[in-house]
Parts: C-alpha cells; structure tokens; sequence
C-alpha cells in the first residue's frame, strides 16, 4: 500500500514536509551509508526523486523507492546499465525512460543507490510499477 | 596547486561542461555534483561513461559514491589513469 504525491512547484524537500504535515507526522530524518532517508522512529516509509520542474513524493508502510525522469534517450550510457536482454528491448526514448526509471527506483527501494551498479538490476525479472504523466516517466519499486 | 593538477581538473571541467552542457565558468574544484552542479543521477551515468570513455578506464560501481565534488574526479582519475 503506497501513496503518490506530485508536485510542480515544491522541492522534494519541501513536498516531503507537506506530506508529513499532512500525516501529522514529526518524526527527524535519518540517512543510511548511502544516503538514504528513513523517518526516525516511525514504521513509515518515503521515497523522493525530482526531474526538472517535478518533484515526487512516495510513502509506504513498507519499504519503497521513486524515481521520476523526463523522457530522454541516452544511448551512450546503455552499455554501462542494461543487460543485453535489455538492451534489445530499447529502440527509443520512451523505452530508455522506462528502463531508467525502473532501475533508479529499485536501487532507491535497496537503498544502496547507483553503487549497487544498475547493470545488476534486470528489470526482466522484477515487478516494478510504472506510470506515465506528462513528459516524464516514475517507477514505484516495493 | 601544481600545472599538472591544473590540466587534469580543467580536463575534467571540459569534460562535465560538454556533457552536462554547463557553463565552464560555474564548475570550480570544490562544486559538489549535486547541490552546486545540480546534477541528477542520470547526469551522474552520462558523466561517468563520458570519463571512462576519455581515459579508456573502467569506474568501478562501487566508487561512484565517493564523487561528490569535481575534486574527487580529478583525484580518482590522477590515481587510476
């Protein structure tokens, strides 16, 4: 069970603080290694990821990761992060998007971000949910 | 600084301008990727490929969280090319 917020004016920052005012919620935010952020002591999980003029905002009881990403087309960097089953899948921006953002979301979810190397994330073998809005593509990973 | 710190960090600020497409004029050694650069994750990637293709080097995945200024770059490059 997640919730998804979407903002075309807050930063992350301040959409975060409008969703746990919004919850009542006042609990500090802590940082894993990775920089990931956790709410200290409470059982609620967020995500946050920005692009351009978008921030998003996704909370969960259980552990969850958001990305958010204006569609583009990097075909460079295709090497560096797909497998070769993937890579046959992608023929435009609307793919590469897809691919991204599903990837991105799922380090976020591990909490351990691009370290994890996003190469290992194959997207064939995951549930991730994916949404269009707009110019832009979000990933939920849980 | 030494000449040859200079030309490796100019090289890197070359680098990241193309890439990025940001004025050379606001990337200085101590700009911190995300906050003064304002780079996203996919920025970070492209940039990453763009060094490895520059210095013929492989990054390894674990290392990219250490690059947190345009200084740490330069001093990972200076240490592994």
């Amino acid at each position: 069970m997640y919730k998804l917020f979407i903002s075309k004016k807050l930063s992350t920052k301040d959409l975060l603080n409008k969703v746990l005012k919004k919850y009542n919620i006042k609990s500090n935010i802590i940082y894993n290694e990775f920089g990931k952020p956790f709410l200290k002591n409470n059982e609620l999980y967020f995500s946050l990821s920005n692009s351009k003029e978008y921030s998003v905002c996704v909370i969960s009881d259980s552990n969850i990761g958001v990305d958010i990403e204006y569609i583009t087309y990097k075909p460079s960097i295709l090497n560096k992060i797909c497998t070769n089953d993937e890579k046959k899948l992608i023929h435009n921006a609307n793919d590469f998007t897809k691919m991204w953002v599903k990837k991105e979301s799922y380090v976020k979810y591990l909490g351990i971000g691009l370290s994890y190397g996003l190469k290992n994330v194959d997207t064939l073998k995951l549930d991730i949910i994916v949404k269009k809005y707009n110019d832009y593509y979000i990933a939920i990973s849980m | 600084m030494k000449k040859d710190d200079n030309k490796e960090l100019n090289k890197v600020i070359d680098i990241i301008s193309k890439t990025c497409e940001i004025d050379k004029k606001n990337i200085k050694e101590s700009s911190n990727l995300l906050t003064d650069l304002e780079l996203e994750s996919l920025d970070v990637v492209d940039l990453i490929v763009a060094f490895e293709n520059e210095f013929n080097i492989e990054i390894q995945d674990q290392d990219i969280k250490n690059f947190q200024t345009v200084g740490d770059i330069v001093n990972y490059l200076k240490a592994h090319v």
